[in-house]
């Protein structure tokens, strides 16, 4: 199985799964300036100061606080 | 096996594990009491996750001054500590005496070839290691293959750059001042790697670590030659490397610390 095949099936999220490695040079929050750490299962991006979440989609984080899933502190 | 000592005239006569034991066994105590070391966000957040995993038998992979053994072993059943250097196992050892852990065990060995069986651990950790590792992915793989199936792995390192100009300055500068680096590792790389190797990556972050550069080369009893090398590479550096890493007027500089917890 392909590795885009094994993303698909076993997560049901699009092919690029890959985070460039650009975008790994720069992970920090918007909001605090922080570390960002990168989660490739949920396809997040997680701020745990901000304690928020960025959705990485079709290989792009969406930094947007308005976007990012809530964490429970 | 005997290290063999080596003048900068002599052609090379020692194998890369000679080195590193040569590198790192007389400076076992410089290790355990090394500040950069001994403290860190890092450990905090890696004693969290050994609180919270409650090992019955963990490892720590060069464990080096035993940093990151000590924060396991109070909430670990069992902790081996793993090293190519018998001089530092001994000392975590003693150490761990000290701060009185009963449940620490030593095995000297490289991280290629572990001596233990398969799924023998169910925490692995290994912290400012595996840039030392004559084969990476053969460590990692090892690695794997010792820890149990859903078994929780911590790699911590110092990561290169992204950027080619930047990990290529990191790496002449580290090899300057210890003979026996092979590479800090890239980001993308660890997640590829680590892949190959059978774990599935649950988080990756990254964050600073300053380097004192007199403590830092001190802590390596860099001879001066190689220090000034690493000073004229310093100061021949582009704006922008030499921004990347935080370089200061006395060649201190900022490095990336990778944090990766995987299964």
């Amino acid at each position: 199985m392909s590795r885009e095949e094994t993303a698909a099936s076993l997560h049901a999220v699009p092919a690029s799964r890959e985070i460039s490695p650009k975008l790994l040079e720069a992970l920090v929050c918007p909001l605090t300036k922080g570390p960002l750490e990168y989660r490739p299962e949920a396809q997040e991006l997680v701020s745990r100061n901000a304690s928020l979440a960025y959705p990485i989609r079709d290989g792009l984080p969406i930094m947007l606080p308005s976007e990012a899933r809530k964490l429970d502190v | 096996m005997k290290p063999a000592t080596q003048t900068h005239d002599e052609p090379a006569t020692q194998t890369h594990d000679e080195k590193v034991r040569e590198q790192f066994g007389p400076r076992a105590a410089a290790y355990v009491a090394s500040a950069v070391h001994a403290q860190g966000s890092d450990l905090d957040r890696l004693e969290e996750i050994a609180r919270a995993a409650a090992p019955r038998r963990a490892l720590d992979l060069g464990t080096g001054g035993g940093h990151a053994a000590y924060r396991l072993a109070p909430h670990a059943a069992e902790v081996v500590v793993c090293d190519l250097s018998e001089a530092m196992t001994a000392a975590v050892l003693e150490t761990g005496r000290a701060k009185g852990f009963a449940n620490l065990s030593a095995r000297v060995a490289r991280a290629e070839a572990l001596p233990f069986a398969d799924g023998e651990f169910d925490l692995l950790t290994t912290r400012f290691s595996a840039h030392h590792w004559g084969d990476f992915e053969a460590g990692l793989r090892e690695a794997r293959r010792v820890l149990a199936p859903g078994g929780r792995a911590v790699f911590i390192d110092v990561s290169a750059p992204e950027s080619e100009a930047a990990d290529t300055h990191l790496q002449a500068v580290e090899l300057l001042r210890d003979p026996s680096h092979v590479r800090d590792h890239r980001p993308s790389f660890w997640l590829a790697a680590l892949e190959r190797a059978g774990f599935r990556t649950r988080a990756l972050s990254r964050d600073s670590l300053r380097l004192d550069f007199a403590s830092w080369v001190a802590r390596m009893e860099t001879p001066a030659a190689q220090i000034e090398a690493i000073r004229a590479l310093q100061r021949g550096l582009a704006v922008e490397t030499a921004a990347r890493f935080a370089l200061e007027p006395d060649g201190s500089f900022t490095v990336d610390r990778v944090f990766i917890e995987a299964e």
